[in-house]
């Protein structure tokens, strides 16, 4: 238990610290650290709407990143979360327009079930190739998120673009209001529900199943597994599946939810950033639902913070990849390093 | 036809830069997610150092500077403070994004994109007509990337430092076990990866165009880790490999103002991710592994999460 | 040997240490050790596995930095934890495991390591292969410079680590383990080539853990017990082998030898496992098997004897399930299972104690509880309900670690925490709980003290007398003779030659080395 809370107390040091440099970045660019504070309270919590709007942004976040979460538990970096989102969201968004004229709850309920698909054939893919052939599943997982989003580009921009739509940005046609599960501030009491009983069902999938235990020791060591008659191979391919899947989910939620319609590259930080999230909430359920509203928060300080001071958005940007490139930090390997067999340890 | 040619060396150069920079970090063993970061850190110091001085020889010094530096604060977290490669290089990646992208806001006011007046000479002069001016127009920065090229192989094929590289790379056991500092070493490859994206970058802004864009690197980085693996880590293969999806973006920028009717342009920029995905499907990562896992060389490994 | 003359003991020592002492965490694996190594000559290091053999290798070649003591070569007090400064000093290392990258050529991997003069930073191939040409040539055979070191024979990568160890004009060599993967052939030239290298001066330190390959070589002896140096050096000349054994083991454990029973008298019943023809292919880094035929019944257990691999790993590989069986079969519990998936095979009441505990018995950084009921997790579920209670399964897990008397604080620290002897009982909890039919156990007592071996061994007489068969892979003849019913050996892949008890040892011995045939 003691461990437990050190890495609560040595992620939360982390978290604040990499928050800390990227003030000091804006303090030596000229910006007043008062207003952005005040602008971060405000923009996360008090302004109006603006709670509303913080649960909206970690809505994605969590979902994506309870699939990240997944993937870590058995050991894979299933890093392309954007992808799978964007594949969801596209699969939702054909469903919805190929059939505009069916009954709401019906539309939806095949518009989500081909999100998920899309999002779990679009994990799987990597996954299978990393089980199979031990393909490195960083770099093919990235790939294919690039791919989503060009396929993403693809559509809007083409076969589903909106005619009438007017600018610059490629979107595509709205879907009709009776398909939508909440209004344009993309929370409403299904949402919630829905977003909660997953995180649920999740935990009580890794905490309280076999095969999440099973996961477990795959991604701690497959060797062992597999000479406890654990079928790594398999675990690994569900794994990926079910990670894709939420990520696929998280797509249709944004769909149905505030979205309405696709726009070429939207929220293009949201799959990465649940990466950041997953990590930040130390890999469990728990963590990962305050980190998602914690970052939640932020995106939706980030967007409010240009009415209080000329923030640009890239910092928000700058925090998350100074939050990545400290929060794996080990502190005991700090440690570590000043004990016994340290030079042992070094390389 | 000389049209494509100069194409593919204009887009090939900052490719095979950074394909070279990938080379000498997974040689050492490092999987290094951070090239884009870096890349983009590069593009962007060039143009603000070289248009606040003049001169673009300063920008690109200040740019080497600054990836270096970042290259050792990266190798910092990861050796040292023990943070995980990965999610430490993609952490690395969205600084550079990011920071360039606020600080062109910060520094310059503007958002999206900037001008400048700085650009690399172009050693070629005097044609101005016919296809050959296309030429003319390659920066300093293409014709040495061959150069660059060759002396990387000969750091890493026929140099001492290049099998101390090696060998912490592959076994680190057995640079150890002659009083090599791993770490050391691991240091030195990053901050020469870090010198080589600067340059990638600098030729991105200032050589092929004359601007910096919000995340004009576009993905190149994570192309040019690929050229690596495509490469078998191999100097000359990276280059060959980074020059082949020069050609396909090439292809690609002509195919979009011949064959846009017929093929769409989002299929035609998705090859290299598809060749991408065969390239480590094929190249073997998978021979890595299967290597590390031979008798005798296995370290008992577990990862943290 | 020669004789120890008054001069060279009254010479500076090669090698003298003091008191040094090295500890990983609540592991001592070296207390208080002084040594002198005398010029010119051969020093055996022996021990069992655990000693401290290595780490002690490893202080003095400057890999292990001591927490304690000194060294000092030719009477100069060296920096400890420093290669570099072990190498100037004239001293070189070949390590138990090669040191030599896979991937390079014999030319790459001898530059790497050279600290010779006249190299400048960049060379060429032909002026790398002429530089390496002569040392190559001097260790004999064919070998070509431009081979990758992964294509080599084990010998010849062997003498490999010796040329690079020599080239920095070493001094003093030592040696860790290095007959461990060599065949009788490959050992006697290798200990001919020390005799030579001896004759020219150089001070040897070789690291042994077999009685007849000491008094093969070395001419002076020292041992090690529990990371505490309790025998010499001492001359060769001077000890008698009961000595030196009773030294390696400790006092109590002759005694105990003297327990072993002979083969249990009722007679076997069903057959549990069973391999008729079985061969399969070799992986990267063991030898295939060879129709291997053999057979495992109620109440008894069978020894598997063998020189490290022989194909002992791809044989309970192929057992386990992890290893495809190319041609044969194999029943289990009179089933066939030669397709079965490991999971299948463990269900039917196969348990394994595989030879890498702390890599393919535990996961290191996984709680106690979650090791100890890893084999809860495959196979249907009991009942219809997907939700389990990890309460039960941490009291259950403590229940068993208890009665295997797994020494820990709590069920969720992490495995890595326990000692040797404690994971051993782990996996012997989980292992030998209810449901076993046929255990097929690997180096059980590798590594373990005196006591943790007493009551691993004790366990298995246990689960024979108890109705269970038992297939146990040992490279301990002792164990083997004391535990098995009946004994097969392992050569080369297949099993050439089958002993009842009572054994006789040089038939034995014979029949590893592959001089049976």
């Amino acid at each position: 238990m003691t461990g437990g809370l050190q890495r609560v107390a040595s992620t939360a040091v982390l978290v604040v610290f990499s928050l800390l440099l990227t003030v000091l970045i804006l303090w030596v660019s000229g910006y007043r650290v008062g207003d952005v504070f005040s602008g971060i309270i405000q923009g996360a919590v008090t302004a109006t709407g603006a709670s509303t709007s913080t649960i909206r942004w970690a809505i994605p976040l969590l979902l994506i990143g309870l699939g990240v979460v997944i993937g870590f538990r058995a050991g894979f970096f299933n890093i392309g979360g954007q992808g799978q989102f964007y594949m969801g969201a596209c699969c939702a968004l054909a469903v919805s327009l190929g059939w505009r004229e069916g009954p709401a709850p019906l539309v939806i309920l095949c518009g989500t079930l081909a999100a998920i698909g899309a999002g779990t054939a679009w994990s799987l893919l990597p996954g299978y190739l990393r089980v199979r052939f031990g393909t490195d599943e960083v770099l093919t997982t990235l790939m294919m998120s690039f791919i989503g989003a060009l396929v993403l580009q693809y559509l809007t921009a083409g076969p589903m673009r909106n005619p009438s739509g007017t600018g610059q940005t490629a979107a595509s046609e709205r879907i009709p209001d009776s398909f939508r599960i909440t209004d344009g501030s993309g929370v409403s009491t299904t949402v919630l529900l829905l977003v909660g009983g997953v995180a649920v069902l999740v935990w009580l999938l890794l905490e309280r199943t076999r095969f999440g235990l099973a996961m477990t020791l795959v991604g701690r060591n497959p060797t062992m597994a597999r000479w406890q008659g654990i079928n790594a191979g398999r675990v690994g391919l569900a794994t990926f599946a079910l990670s894709g899947a939420l990520a696929g989910l998280a797509g249709a939620v944004e769909l149905y939810g505030p979205g309405a319609r696709l726009v070429t590259g939207f929220s293009p930080e949201v799959g990465f950033t649940a990466v950041v999230v997953a990590l930040v909430g130390l890999l469990t359920v728990g963590g990962t639902v305050v980190a998602a509203v914690l970052f939640g928060g932020l995106q939706s300080a980030i967007l409010f913070l240009p009415i209080v001071t000329d923030l640009p958005p890239p910092a928000l940007v700058l925090l998350h990849g100074m939050v990545a490139f400290l929060v794996t930090i080990k502190f005991q390997a700090v440690w570590r390093r000043t004990g016994p067999g340290a030079k042992a340890m070094a390389s | 036809m000389e049209q494509i040619l100069a194409t593919t060396l204009r887009s090939a150069a900052p490719l095979v830069l950074v394909a070279t920079a990938g080379v000498f970090a997974f040689r050492a063993g490092i999987f290094h997610l951070g090239l884009e970061g870096l890349m983009i850190a590069g593009a962007f110091t060039t143009v603000a150092v070289g248009d606040a001085t003049g001169s673009v020889e300063l920008g690109i010094l200040a740019a080497v500077g600054v990836c270096m530096i970042l290259s050792a604060l990266y190798w910092w977290v990861i050796g040292p403070l023990g943070a995980n490669v990965i999610i430490a290089g993609l952490g690395l990646t969205s600084i550079g994004l990011g920071g360039t992208a606020f600080a062109l806001g910060a520094i310059f006011d503007k958002r999206g994109s900037i001008f400048t007046d700085v650009v690399l000479p172009r050693p070629v002069r005097g044609i101005t007509s016919g296809p050959g001016v296309i030429i003319s127009e390659l920066s300093i920065l293409v014709w040495i990337t061959p150069l660059i090229v060759l002396a990387a192989w000969f750091a890493l094929r026929r140099s001492r430092f290049g099998l101390r590289l090696a060998a912490v790379g592959e076994y680190p056991f057995s640079a150890r076990s002659v009083g090599v500092n791993p770490s050391i070493v691991r240091l030195q490859a990053l901050l020469i990866a870090g010198a080589l994206c600067a340059l990638g970058g600098a030729e991105l802004s200032v050589g092929a165009l004359r601007n910096f864009t919000e995340n004009m690197t576009n993905g190149r980085g994570f192309i040019a880790f690929v050229a690596v693996i495509f490469g078998a880590w191999h100097p000359i293969g990276a280059a060959f490999a980074g020059l082949f999806f020069g050609f396909a973006d090439a292809i690609g920028i002509q195919s979009q103002i011949n064959i846009t009717e017929r093929v769409p342009r989002e299929f035609v920029l998705m090859i290299p991710f598809v060749i991408t995905i065969f390239a480590v499907w094929l190249g073997g990562l998978w021979r890595r592994r299967s290597l590390e896992a031979e008798a005798g060389y296995a370290e008992l490994r577990e990862p943290d999460y | 040997m020669t004789a120890p003359s008054e001069s060279a003991s009254a010479a500076t020592p090669a090698v003298r240490c003091r008191s040094l002492g090295v500890s990983f965490g609540a592991v001592q694996a070296l207390r208080d050790v002084s040594l002198d190594l005398s010029p010119g000559r051969i020093h055996a290091l022996v021990g069992q596995n655990g000693a401290g053999k290595t780490t002690l290798a490893k202080v003095l070649g400057g890999l292990q930095a001591p927490q304690t003591g000194e060294v000092r070569i030719a009477g100069r007090k060296i920096p400890l934890g420093d290669v570099r400064a072990a190498q100037t000093a004239g001293l070189a290392m070949v390590h138990q495991h090669f040191s030599l990258p896979p991937s390079f050529t014999v030319a790459e991997a001898l530059e790497l390591t050279a600290a010779r003069k006249g190299g400048r930073s960049l060379y060429r191939r032909s002026e790398l292969h002429q530089r390496w040409q002569d040392d190559v040539a001097e260790m004999g055979g064919p070998t070509v410079l431009a081979t990758r070191i992964r294509d080599l024979p084990v010998e010849t990568r062997q003498s490999l680590e010796i040329v690079r160890a020599l080239a920095g004009d070493a001094r003093i060599l030592l040696l860790d383990e290095p007959t461990a993967l060599l065949t009788p052939a490959a050992i006697d030239q290798l200990f001919e080539r020390l005799m030579s290298l001896r004759d020219d001066g150089v001070t040897i330190l070789i690291v042994l853990h077999k009685l007849r390959e000491v008094a093969a070589v070395a001419e002076s002896v020292s041992v090690l017990r529990d990371g505490e140096l309790v025998l010499g050096p001492s001359e060769m000349s001077e000890v008698s082998e009961a000595q030196l054994s009773d030294a390696i083991v400790g006092p109590a454990s002759s005694a105990d030898r003297a327990i072993g029973k002979g083969p249990s008298a009722e007679a076997a019943q069903d057959t549990l496992l069973e391999l008729v023809g079985v061969s399969c292919r070799e992986s990267a880094f063991e030898l295939g098997l060879n129709e291997i035929n053999l057979r495992v019944e109620s109440r008894e257990i069978v020894g598997i004897a063998g020189v490290e691999g022989n194909g002992q790993r791809s044989l309970v590989s192929a057992i386990a399930g992890l290893a495809p069986i190319a041609d044969g079969s194999m029943r289990l519990g009179g089933v066939d299972a030669t397709r079965a998936g490991p999971a299948r095979r463990r269900l039917r009441g196969l348990r394994l104690v595989p030879f890498d505990r702390n890599s393919e018995g535990i996961s290191r950084s996984a709680p106690l509880w979650l090791n100890q009921s890893a084999l809860r997790l495959i196979g249907r579920h009991r009942r219809r309900f997907p939700l389990i209670s990890l309460r039960q399964y941490k009291r259950q897990a403590a229940e068993a670690m208890d009665l295997w008397r797994v020494r820990y604080d709590a069920v969720g620290q992490p495995a890595e925490s326990l000692s040797g002897g404690n994971v051993q009982r782990l996996i012997l909890s989980r292992e030998l709980a209810p449901g076993l039919e046929v255990l097929v156990a690997a180096q059980p007592t590798r590594g373990l003290d005196f006591s943790a071996t007493n009551f691993v061994r004790r366990s298995l007489r246990e689960l024979r007398d108890g109705g269970a068969g038992v297939l146990l892979v040992s490279s301990d003849l002792d164990e083997l003779f004391e535990l098995s019913d009946r004994l097969l050996v392992m050569y080369g892949g297949r099993i050439v030659a089958r002993f009842q008890a009572p054994y006789d040892r040089q038939a034995v011995g014979d029949a590893m080395t592959g001089a049976l045939r």
